[in-house]
């Protein structure tokens, strides 16, 4: 039922866009962004999308959700495009969208890669429609460089969410022992910060808590299991707590300490706030979760462009910290989870910067 | 092993034969004198669990590379039969609670995939890697579409006994994957298709001539190696209690390892079932050894790169190898 909604929205899109011809072409280019257009006219005419890794994953399958939602409360035609893992698909599927729709697009990107971020914005800019990118791109590259297309960059602030779960499950153990760590692939800039905030955490704790040892596992739930049944073999009684830069991780490491009776003796902790970690922090195995909000990043990367295109807000007057910023992280622990599961977080498309905190920041 | 020609006996092909054993056995001496935890029961016990899925995904394997081709259908078939499964027995999405009869279910799935490999290899004669890595990728997709990128939780505690329980101390699974063995090996020792899998990976035209069912032969095994890996992904969801689409990630891998590692060749005809739970467990103690030893977890990938290529080419037998592809 959905592939044959989707053919008819293609057809419709080919003929509206053969219709609009020279006019859409000149009328996209011209009034870009230095005037605001009349919000009547245009509610059809663009088309959104997100751009994601892949649909499998429950962050992404519900960033793409997002961007449905906000599609369908405006009535605009939406399209999913999946990279894959491919760099070079991502970036065609965008230009051919550009093309079919002669630059009325707006799409929110999650880039495979840093530098596809950079190919892409120009090929927007170009073609005059306008871009969201979220978690990567290149740290010299800027929304107001390339005004008014590019029109933000959005990711989450992996320090101090990193340190923050860090200490709920120092606070699960007691605050004074042994814990082991399981990275994410060590070049991903998510990776990188949550490591940094683990080792900001242990370091405030004086010594008190130690880094036993840490193995990136790849984000793989498979390569957690295997490494936590090694680390039972080498530190036994020692590990007290077990660090994970993401759920799925966590959970690879829960099992493990399952199979070795160690469930819910040893406290874990993850990050993503997926489905199958809240439920092991209701049960006290996990000792807390860093939920995002995929669907916030996902409806949002959408709302803000579309409120610039129907002259609701300006872009290029809006201040740095609206244009590159962290969203929220909510720390959810034994105490909250059933709180936070009663009143998930909600997302209101008219409130554009509600839940950012704070510019984006470049360490290295 | 039955394929040892008895005109080039000598030291170094009798070497050659015991070449994984021996591997293995010098990196546990090895492991065990940085770390004496190594050799302890405990580890031992955990050693057999974490090789478990792997033996059972590479009994499937074994046959098809002895066969001289190729299966990269792992990942998807373990992905899917592991979601059927998940959301047969009693969980969070659906209302079925098949119990422990959702295992035939899901491993009659991966037969009828790795029949579908079959089929479509002999049929279309399409090459087996690019058949099963279609396959694959269908399979895959399968589980994506059918969860729509979620995952589904397991509430059934008899199926996840198939993990967690225990028997003589031992978890379940790897009484299991014990099981699996064995069936491999009456498969590959007792019948007409165990010998005729060697005929064929040793020279398929030959096999054909003296009158052996090659294309028959073919579609059978890779069905039978659909079996084994429907069974691999009933133990991944009864081991991490939920099904998802990713859950297989990074087990073809280690499946094409373990089977080349311990000897058995990928131009066909040499190795056996035997070589590759060696080969399985040269993968399994060298993973864990590593981080026992503390090794630097750059250096790890390494290390696994350079053993691995030891492994194989102490263990090639070069006396049949005119061309190497």
């Amino acid at each position: 039922m959905q592939s044959k909604t989707a053919a008819r929205t293609y057809t419709q899109l080919n003929r509206r866009s053969m219709l609009k011809g020279l006019a859409g072409l000149s009328g996209a280019g011209l009034l870009g962004g230095t005037f605001p257009m009349p919000a009547i006219a245009q509610e059809t005419t663009w088309t959104l999308a997100n751009s994601m890794r892949s649909l499998a994953n429950p962050y992404h399958a519900t960033f793409a959700k997002g961007g449905e939602e906000f599609a369908k409360s405006i009535g605009a035609k939406y399209e999913m495009l999946v990279t894959e893992g491919n760099s070079e698909k991502g970036v065609s599927d965008i230009k051919a969208l550009l093309q079919r729709t002669g630059g009325k697009l707006i799409v929110n990107v999650d880039p495979n890669d840093s530098p596809d971020a950079r190919v892409i914005v120009e090929e927007v800019k170009k073609a005059g429609g306008f871009v969201v990118t979220q978690w990567n791109k290149p740290d010299d590259l800027h929304p107001w460089d390339f005004d008014p297309n590019y029109v933000a960059h959005m990711s989450f602030d992996g320090v101090p969410n990193a340190e923050a779960i860090a200490n709920a499950l120092f606070g699960a153990f007691g605050g004074e022992g042994g814990i082991v760590a399981l990275g994410g692939i060590l070049s991903n800039v998510p990776a990188i910060e949550r490591k940094l905030g683990l080792d900001n955490a242990i370091a405030k704790t004086n010594g008190k808590v130690k880094l036993l040892d840490f193995q990136p596992a790849d984000w793989n739930e498979q390569k957690a299991f295997d490494i936590t049944q090694a680390w039972i073999t080498r530190f036994g009684d020692e590990i007290k707590g077990v660090f994970a830069a993401n759920d799925g991780m966590g959970m690879g490491a829960l099992e493990a300490l399952r199979q070795n009776g160690l469930a819910g003796k040893v406290p874990v902790v993850g990050i993503d706030g997926i489905d199958a970690a809240l439920t092991a922090v209701e049960a006290g195995e996990f000792a807390g979760t860093v939920a995002w909000d995929p669907m916030w990043t996902g409806a949002m990367g959408l709302a803000i462009p579309y409120a610039h295109v129907t002259g609701k807000i300006d872009i290029t007057k809006e201040p740095k910290e609206h244009r590159e910023f962290y969203g929220t992280g909510v720390i959810v622990t034994k105490d909250t989870v059933a709180a936070y599961k009663a009143n998930p977080p909600k997302t209101d498309f008219n409130d554009l910067w509600g839940k950012a905190t704070g510019q984006v920041q470049y360490r290295s | 092993m039955q394929t040892r020609k008895a005109t080039s006996f000598s030291y170094l092909d009798q070497w050659r034969r015991w070449a994984p054993l021996a591997v293995l056995i010098a990196l546990c001496i090895l492991i065990g004198l940085f770390n004496p935890n190594f050799l302890s029961t405990g580890n031992f016990i955990r050693l057999l669990n974490s090789a478990a899925i792997p033996v059972v995904l590479c009994m499937g394997a074994t046959f098809i590379i002895l066969m001289g081709s190729i299966d990269l259908s792992v990942e998807g078939i373990v992905a899917l039969t592991a979601v059927i499964a998940s959301l047969l027995v009693a969980n969070d999405i659906t209302a079925y609670k098949l119990g422990l009869f959702a295992v035939p279910v899901a491993m009659a799935i991966g037969g009828l995939m790795g029949l579908v490999n079959g089929v479509v290899h002999v049929k279309l004669k399409t090459p087996s890697f690019m058949t099963t890595l279609g396959i694959g990728f269908a399979g895959l997709g399968i589980a994506t579409a059918i969860l729509g990128g979620l995952t589904v939780r397991i509430a059934d505690p008899t199926f996840r006994y198939l993990s967690l329980g225990r028997v003589f101390g031992i978890p379940m699974a790897v009484w299991i994957a014990l099981a699996a063995f064995l069936v491999a090996l009456t498969i590959q020792q007792r019948t007409r298709i165990g010998a005729w899998i060697y005929a064929i990976g040793t020279d398929e035209v030959t096999a054909r001539f003296a009158g052996i069912p090659v294309e028959k032969t073919r579609i059978l095994v890779f069905a039978l190696a659909g079996l084994f890996y429907g069974l691999g992904g009933v133990l991944a969801a009864a081991q991490f209690g939920q099904g998802h689409a990713l859950i297989a990630q990074g087990r073809l891998f280690t499946t094409i390892t373990a089977v080349v590692v311990g000897g058995t060749a990928l131009s066909g005809g040499v190795g056996s079932v035997v070589n590759s739970i060696i080969g399985v467990f040269i993968v399994v103690v060298l993973a864990n050894g590593m981080v026992l030893m503390g090794i630097e977890p750059y250096v790890q990938q390494g290390v696994q790169g350079l053993l691995i290529i030891a492994a194989v080419a102490l263990a090639l037998d070069r006396s049949r190898l005119s061309v190497v592809k």
